[in-house]
Parts: C-alpha cells; structure tokens; sequence
C-alpha cells in the first residue's frame, strides 16, 4: 500500500530505489579499502539517547561511560549516570552499533528520563557534552521539532562539523522540520525496506541522504530481553558504526570524508 | 479606581458566554478521535489502537479513547511523558514498531501491568503539529502472524495527522483565550503589539492583546469552582440525562425559583418595613 506522505523512507523502497542509480564519481573507493582491517578501535561513539544498559549480552562491555542530562529551568547539567536504560531504545542502538563495530568505545549519553521530558533543552545539553567530551561519532535518534532550538542545534551541529566530530542522525517520518536531523552538516538516516545490516544507499536528492537497515531489525532491550524493532531511528545506528569503522581505519578522515566514503560504499541500486 | 473600559466590560461579557458555552458543550472532538481509533482498529485488523494526549498541568500522558477488543482497559490511564514506548515515542517524536520474540514483552510492560492486556507487537507515532507533539497513537497486535512494517508505520502517521488536525481545532474552539486572541489580532492587526506611533496607527489601537485577553478572562480558572460553573457543569451534566429526569429537574428549578422569589419580595416587605420608620426620622 503507498500512502501520499513525506516519508523519508520512500526514495530507499523497491518502488523507486532505482532512481538512486547515478554514474559515481568514487568508483575505486569499494569497502575493503573503506573498513581495511577497521573494527571501531580507536574510535568512540557517543548515544545520545534514554540510556544504555552495560551489562546486556549485546553492549558486550563496550560501555566505557554513561552520564545524564539533569534539567535544572532551562539549563541542562550533565551528571555520571548508572549504566542504565529507562526504556530500552538506547540499549537497542548500542547492540546494533557493537554488533557491527565491536571494538568501538560506547559512550552513553542520557538525555530522557522522569525529569527532562524529551525537552530539546535536554537533548542540545546532552549533544554538546558528547562534542566537548571526546566522542568521535555521535548517534542521535533524538530531534526536536521546536523553533526555539533550530538556532541552538544548528550551531551545535556546526560545531561538532568543525571538532571533526560526525554526527549521524534518525530522520523523522513526520510533515514537520525537526532539528538537528535535516541540517548539511549532519548524516541523515531513514529506514529501508532491505532486511540486510550490510545494505545501505546513498540518496544524492537531500535533506535524508542514508537509507539503511531499519525494518524488524532484532534488536537488545531493557532488561536484557531482546525485541524486533522498526523505524527510523534503528536505521541510524547502522550508519554509526559503519562511520566507526571508517574512521578506525582512517583515523584522519573528516566527517565530510567519512561521508562521502560511506557514499562511495553505498550498496548499488537494482 | 478608574473608569471602567465599556469595550472590556464587553470582552468580559462575550468571554463569559463563550466560557458558559464552552462548559455545556461535550467535547466533540472525542467523537472525532474516536472513530479515528476505530478506523485505526479497522485498517489494521488490530486487536486495539488508542491514543494518548499529553496533559501540561499534570505533566502526564493521558490515554483519551481507545477502540478494539481490548482498547477500553487503557482509557484513563496516565504515564510519565518519557516513560515507556509511548513516552518514548512522545519525547522523541520517533514513530516506531516493535515486536516481541523473546514472548515476555518488556515494551508494553507499563501499561500491560496495569490493564491486564500484554501485546504482541505494537506500532507508536507522535500526533505533531506545528505548535509541537501533543500526544501519541499506538496500534496493537495486527491481527495474523505479520507484524508492522515501514508501510504500517506510515500509514498510522496518516490516521495521527487527522487525530491531530481534530484535537488542534476542538482545542481552538474550546479554548476561550484562544478564541479572543484570535478575534482581537483579526481586528486590530498583528501591529497591536507595537509602540505608540510604530505602526502609524492611532494610539487608542494599540492594544496589548495579551493584557486584554488576560484581563478578560481573568475569572476564568481552569480549576474554578465557584457556584457559576458548579451550576453550568451540572446542566452540562443533564444533557446526558434521560427525558424524564429533565422534567423532573425543570419542575424542581422552578418550585425552587418560585420559593426564590416570594423569600425576596418577604425580604424586601420585611426590610421595607424596618427601613421605612428610621427614613422618617432621617427627615
């Protein structure tokens, strides 16, 4: 069934996938080259998201470090936090991200819970601890749809551009601009319909560049327990740790250079 | 004390009836949401769908309407805005589906121990308009073995846009506020706000809307309970009563505005008396 909505997912479906066929200009860059040996080593990659759980199976004792976001009026304090998840959908990201780049450090930024009620204030606190703390890849399935933060996400997705910090972000299927999601600086990812982790395309008619694995993905949760998700912000985590491995491989690599690579890898469309 | 404002007695006057006939009116817009559940339900072959609004004095989502077999349980029910998948769904405006395989379904623990209905798989997708997200749609267990996928989660967000469009206009409608707000800015422009002279306008238009709206309405607390709206709450209450217990109730209102009604003109013989000797002495 097609529905007529902006879905962001809707260029990376079989229906149009082929429209994203183009004659790419980087065709000696393929994957061997991309990831070489690169398994995440070296690399840290920061969720932004409702925590993640350090002793689940699928985190594999990656978790290096968790803090939270305390509100506090409108200013956000950054506090050390228990390795915990208050739902689930952080501990879901960090088993993706550790399934395909397992040597990669994860840092866990929580920005929801009982007090912040998914404030963007929240969120923005959380990002610019990620940025100032040593994160080198940041996975944010977070955005927020509020006018009052377009100016304060847009100049922390420049900054993190400019700390050679990459950030990779879940596109939102709603008609409404949410932030930081759709700024250049980022990577944005929305879910296609491919259940394949390896598959990911490149979409060269912005705002969502990144189609990848976001349909029944088998994902870790709260509790140690393990569920099948779908959505956009499981597609996202995908991108992050293929980042991660790039990066682990070419530790030089600019996030413009992390993104054109992941471009050039892009699975062909049929 | 200054003069009083006739076009502020009027304000008031017009607020006070838009407020009364706010209270006596039953929110429509349920109607509207609840067959948006109902189709939801429909669609999907879902065993239930529900939608949760989010309520900023209590800082909680409140589940609103539900349809389905096993819908009913939820309504009334309210959780933390960050609290669970919907909470998620609601903070973060990521609409998502899940499904359990593990057959412990750690995802609907919150509301599941609380209704006694467990899904099996479940989609959520933020109702969002431009003001912001209001609340959340969640669909339960499609019936048959698939579960939801991208194009389920899609096709929710089409039947959350209307839940939307319907909540956001009854809220306009059933806002007084909002609704003088409107009227006020229509007549005298978005410059009202604007300085003396700014705008080019006279003076006397350049009105804090704000202030006026404030002022006018100022009577009205939500949580207001004075006689007035205990009175209006009633009879808005009656409308669901059946024919019968009207015309029992008119035929006590008026027993008890006649009784009203000799009391005072007792009341005023009585005083009229009292008055009427210490007026002679007066003179």
């Amino acid at each position: 069934m097609s529905v007529g909505l902006p879905a962001w997912s809707e260029p990376f479906s079989a229906e149009h996938r082929s429209e994203l066929a183009r004659s790419t200009p980087f065709a000696a860059v393929d994957r061997a080259w991309a990831f070489g040996s690169g398994d995440g080593a070296g690399v840290t990659v920061a969720i932004v998201d409702s925590g993640v759980e350090g002793d689940h199976p699928a985190v594999g004792g990656a978790l290096s470090a968790s803090v939270r976001v305390e509100l506090d009026g409108e200013d956000g304090r950054v506090v050390d936090d228990d390795p915990v998840d208050v739902v689930g959908h952080g501990t879901a990201c960090a088993g993706i991200i550790h399934g395909l780049a397992p040597a990669a450090e994860l840092l866990s930024i929580r920005v929801l819970g009982a007090d912040n009620r998914g404030k963007g204030q929240a969120f923005a606190a959380g990002l610019e601890w990620a940025i100032d703390h040593g994160a080198s890849i940041i996975n944010l399935s977070l955005s927020s749809r509020s006018e009052a933060m377009f100016g304060v996400f847009h100049d922390l997705a420049d900054r993190a551009y400019f700390a050679n910090v990459l950030l990779v972000c879940a596109a939102n299927n709603v008609a409404v601009a949410s932030y930081p999601s759709l700024f250049a600086a980022v990577v944005s990812v929305a879910a296609h319909d491919i259940r394949d982790p390896t598959v990911w395309f490149y979409n060269p008619r912005p705002p969502v560049e990144f189609g990848a694995y976001g349909l029944d993905v088998e994902v870790a949760w709260k509790g140690g327990g393990r569920i099948v998700a779908t959505g956009n912000s499981f597609a996202a985590p995908h991108v992050a740790a293929f980042a991660a491995r790039v990066r682990s491989a070419h530790p030089g690599a600019t996030p413009f250079e992390i993104k054109t690579i992941l471009a050039a890898t892009a699975t062909v469309p049929r | 004390m200054t003069e009083p404002d006739p076009l502020l007695a009027a304000l008031r006057a017009v607020a006070l009836r838009a407020e009364a006939a706010r209270r006596l009116t039953p929110p429509a817009g349920m109607a509207v949401l609840a067959s948006i559940v109902e189709a939801t339900v429909a669609l999907f072959g879902a065993e239930a769908a529900s939608i949760a609004l989010y309520d900023a004095t209590d800082d909680r989502l409140v589940f609103t309407v539900a349809a389905g077999e096993h819908g009913e349980e939820v309504v009334g029910l309210a959780i933390g805005p960050a609290e669970g998948v919907a909470g998620y769904v609601f903070s973060t405006g990521q609409p998502m589906a899940l499904a359990d395989v593990a057959g412990d379904a750690r995802f609907g623990r919150t509301t599941a121990e609380q209704t006694g209905y467990v899904p099996r798989s479940l989609v959520a997708v933020p109702l969002v308009d431009d003001e912001g997200t209001i609340g959340v749609l969640e669909v339960l267990d499609k019936r048959g073995d698939a579960g939801f996928d991208l194009h389920d989660v899609e096709l929710a967000g089409v039947f959350a846009r209307q839940a939307t469009i319907a909540i956001r206009a009854t809220r306009i409608e059933r806002d007084t506020a909002h609704l003088l707000r409107s009227v006020l800015t229509a007549l005298v422009g978005d410059g009202a706000n604007l300085p003396d002279g700014a705008s080019g306008r006279d003076a006397a238009a350049a009105i804090d809307v704000e202030a006026v709206v404030r002022e006018a309405t100022a009577d009205f607390d939500a949580d207001d309970d004075g006689a007035l709206w205990a009175l209006a709450d009633e009879i808005a209450r009656l409308r669901a009563a059946d024919p019968g217990q009207i015309d029992l109730v008119r035929e006590l209102l008026a027993v008890l505005v006649r009784r009203a009604e000799h009391d005072r003109d007792l009341e005023r013989s009585r005083a009229g008396r009292r008055v009427a000797p210490r007026s002679d002495a007066a003179r």
